[in-house]
């Protein structure tokens, strides 16, 4: 029987659950006390989209001419070498 | 080993994730376009050395975060130790009131997670110290597991937790500011 989950623990373990990073014991723990505690899984809700909403604003556009830029540059090296 | 003749084909395509990356390392891009050029120049120098099969985007990462260290933290303003304040856990959730006003708080939620900027998200990491910026960038920005971002960065995973975990609550804590400072918070949508 594995260990049974409360709100504590499971805040605990909030990022390396959206991290994917617990084992499975211990998110399928977790997961249950979420399906359980309303708080709780509201809260990993929250930080779940907060984590997409990071990701995409911090991308960036790079510019084409970058990518020649760095082909041009490994040419140049490899007849030069 | 590998072979310089596929560098081109193999690593040339993460040169967007890595532009990203440096982007928010170098903070302007000049100094973005110069630190991935760097990288991959060095990459390609030391390909015969790479073991394929192994971890591409990693190797590449690593060369990118090394290139910067030692290129601009001796120009960096801030001392590369520089500690954060202690800011308790959920921080920004506990702040929208959501505890125990469940009924508000997915409107309130909205409200931030939409009204917060790209401006807002870059300066709450890129003003990060960068001990703490380094793994959240991996972390946020690339789905870098831990132990890659400890092998990233060579530090330990226990590290790469604590600096990612404090990372993220300073992060939150500027969040905030923006989210106030643009009339996001509750107390604001009370205002008549």
């Amino acid at each position: 029987m594995s260990h049974k989950c409360d709100c504590g623990d499971a805040q605990d373990q909030l990022y390396q659950y959206l991290d994917s990073e617990l084992d499975e014991e211990t998110a399928v723990s977790v997961r249950s006390h979420l399906d359980d505690c309303g708080g709780c899984h509201d809260s990993f809700d929250f930080y779940r989209r907060l984590k997409v909403v990071v990701r995409s604003h911090l991308a960036e556009d790079m510019p084409d001419s970058l990518e020649d830029k760095v082909k041009e540059l490994i040419r140049h090296e490899s007849t030069s070498a | 080993m590998a072979d310089q003749a596929n560098f081109e084909r193999d690593a040339l395509q993460y040169s967007r994730q890595l532009y990203s990356a440096a982007m928010r390392m170098a903070r302007n891009p000049a100094d973005a376009e110069d630190l991935v050029q760097e990288t991959f120049l060095k990459a390609y120098r030391a390909y015969d050395t790479f073991e394929e099969g192994t971890n591409l985007k990693a190797w590449l990462y690593r060369i990118l975060t090394n290139t910067y260290i030692n290129k601009y933290r001796k120009e960096s303003r801030r001392p590369a130790e520089t500690d954060l304040g202690d800011v308790e856990d959920l921080y920004l959730y506990r702040r929208l009131g959501s505890d125990d006003t469940a009924d508000v708080s997915r409107t309130t939620e909205d409200r931030v997670l939409d009204g917060l900027v790209e401006s807002d998200i870059k300066a709450a990491v890129e003003e990060l110290p960068e001990n703490f910026r380094m793994p959240v960038l991996l972390a946020d920005l690339e789905g870098f597991s831990y132990k890659e971002i400890a092998e990233i960065l060579d530090i330990p995973i226990g590290t790469v937790m604590s600096r990612l975990h404090r990372g993220r609550k300073a992060m939150q804590k500027r969040l905030w500011e923006f989210a106030s400072k643009r009339g996001l918070l509750p107390e604001d949508a009370e205002r008549p």
